[in-house]
């Protein structure tokens, strides 16, 4: 991988251009809300231009525990899609683009806010537009722009996506480059931390070979407040013991805090078989198979 | 140690004779191949007419011995599944040293290994002789 990431999502500062990498969906979505989160509880404005509908974009917020509505009613949240912003009708024009970032840095300004969060999906990018190869430019005026003021912004890129080059060129122009918190990661299993809500993900197949890992990602977990998420949404099989450690984590943590585990029938099955079901500290959240 | 062996024929040293025919499954396994056991696994319960929540309970059980045999036993073994009429029947065999530290290796713990495989198969036993350990574990097509 070109671009290593040094900095939690969760450590940006002020005037951060920051390039974050994301491999799935859901780890975009999952850093995205946690830069909205921290953004709009340091009273920031915050402005996502997401790829998807804005609809979906804060409904997925909405579903991380973010008081969305209330946000947007306050005009302290926005969220847009790219074209009108960084795109005009499919064509991307680096110069168009800062007029654009500019004139949301004014408008911040003017409506009182101390400062300006803005995260901007590349997908784009990915697409055949017209003036693509004008994105390293976009990114060093970007870079230029936020220089000793109170705006950050959050550049996403997929890294399996972005070719290697275009990644390493971009990420220069970058002030930090920002990756979910990776305990494990090979072609069968993925063990990551989660911001929004805090937690840990895993993805793909994991047994007591890796019970190290999760017990590592576990225990830090565990030393944030409240309650932690164990996403396993994209997880197809999980032993015993794995799920003994979680149950067992669950069981040691304070009578306040509780342990939410998101998966599919097929792993919930294995949680019920030791008693998960009826555990105080313990909530299953079944999703259905997609 | 038995456990459970009236249920079913105790398995002798040629455990292919006891079902009557070939496995439709005979896998080697050890630690760096538990994955490729389970996926064989998922395949075969599936198409032996299991349901998809018993073909995943047949996938844990059939780890949890193999895991067993990894971890406790001589870090290798071998899988033969049989599909019959109106069951799936497995056989997990660790061919490590037999003898007193069976007993411990095999325990049923709640909540462990052996503790699991009791509690989703439909029959479950284990033998020691002489040319190692053989756990079976039928998971019947309908559930009684």
């Amino acid at each position: 991988m070109a671009v290593g990431a040094d900095a939690q999502i969760t450590d940006l500062t002020a005037d951060d251009h920051a390039c974050l990498t994301f491999g799935e969906p859901e780890e975009l979505s999952d850093l995205t809300a946690a830069f909205v989160r921290d953004g709009l509880a340091s009273g920031l404005k915050v402005l996502w231009v997401s790829d998807s509908a804005p609809q979906r974009a804060t409904a997925e917020l909405a579903r991380r525990g973010i008081a969305v509505e209330s946000a947007l009613a306050a005009g302290q949240l926005t969220a847009t899609e790219c074209e009108g912003r960084l795109l005009y009708g499919q064509e991307f024009d680096a110069g168009r683009a800062m007029d654009w970032l500019t004139s949301q840095m004014a408008a911040c300004q003017q409506e009182g806010f101390p400062g300006l969060r803005v995260a901007v999906d590349m997908s784009w990018a990915l697409r055949p537009v017209t003036g693509v190869e004008q994105l390293p430019d976009f990114e060093e005026s970007v870079a230029a722009a936020l220089a000793d003021t109170t705006v950050s912004v959050l550049c996403q890129y997929d890294r399996e996506g972005f070719d290697p080059v275009t990644l390493a060129t971009v990420s220069a122009f970058h002030t930090r480059s920002v990756a979910a918190a990776t305990y494990y990661a090979d072609a069968m299993l993925r063990i990551c931390r989660q911001y929004a809500p805090p937690g840990i993900r895993l993805a793909g197949e994991i047994d007591y070979q890796h019970a190290e890992h999760l017990a590592l990602a576990l225990t830090e977990a565990i030393r944030f407040e409240g309650d932690i998420t164990v996403t396993m949404t994209a997880l197809r099989f999980i032993d015993g013991s794995c799920a003994r450690m979680i149950v067992d984590a669950a069981r040691g943590l304070a009578p306040s805090r509780t342990v939410v585990l998101h998966c599919h029938p097929g792993i919930a099955a294995t949680f019920e078989l030791l008693g998960a079901g009826d555990m105080t500290g313990i909530s299953l959240v079944g999703t259905h198979d997609r | 140690m038995t456990d459970n062996s009236r249920r079913r024929p105790r398995p002798g040293v040629n455990m292919t004779a006891g079902h009557g025919e070939p496995p439709a499954l005979d896998q080697a396994f050890d630690g760096d191949s538990l994955y490729a056991l389970r996926a064989a696994v998922a395949a075969h319960g599936s198409q032996a007419g299991l349901s998809e929540g018993r073909t995943r309970d047949l996938v844990l059980a059939v780890h949890e011995l193999a895991a067993n045999a990894v971890r406790h036993g001589a870090g290798q073994g071998r899988l033969r599944l049989w599909a019959a009429q109106d069951a799936v029947h497995c056989e997990v065999t660790d061919e490590g040293t037999p003898g007193e530290a069976d007993a411990a290796r095999w325990q049923a713990e709640p909540g462990h290994g052996l503790w699991l495989v009791r509690r989703i198969a439909d029959s479950a036993s284990v033998q020691s002789g002489a040319s190692g350990t053989v756990a079976a574990v039928i998971f019947r097509r309908v559930r009684s």
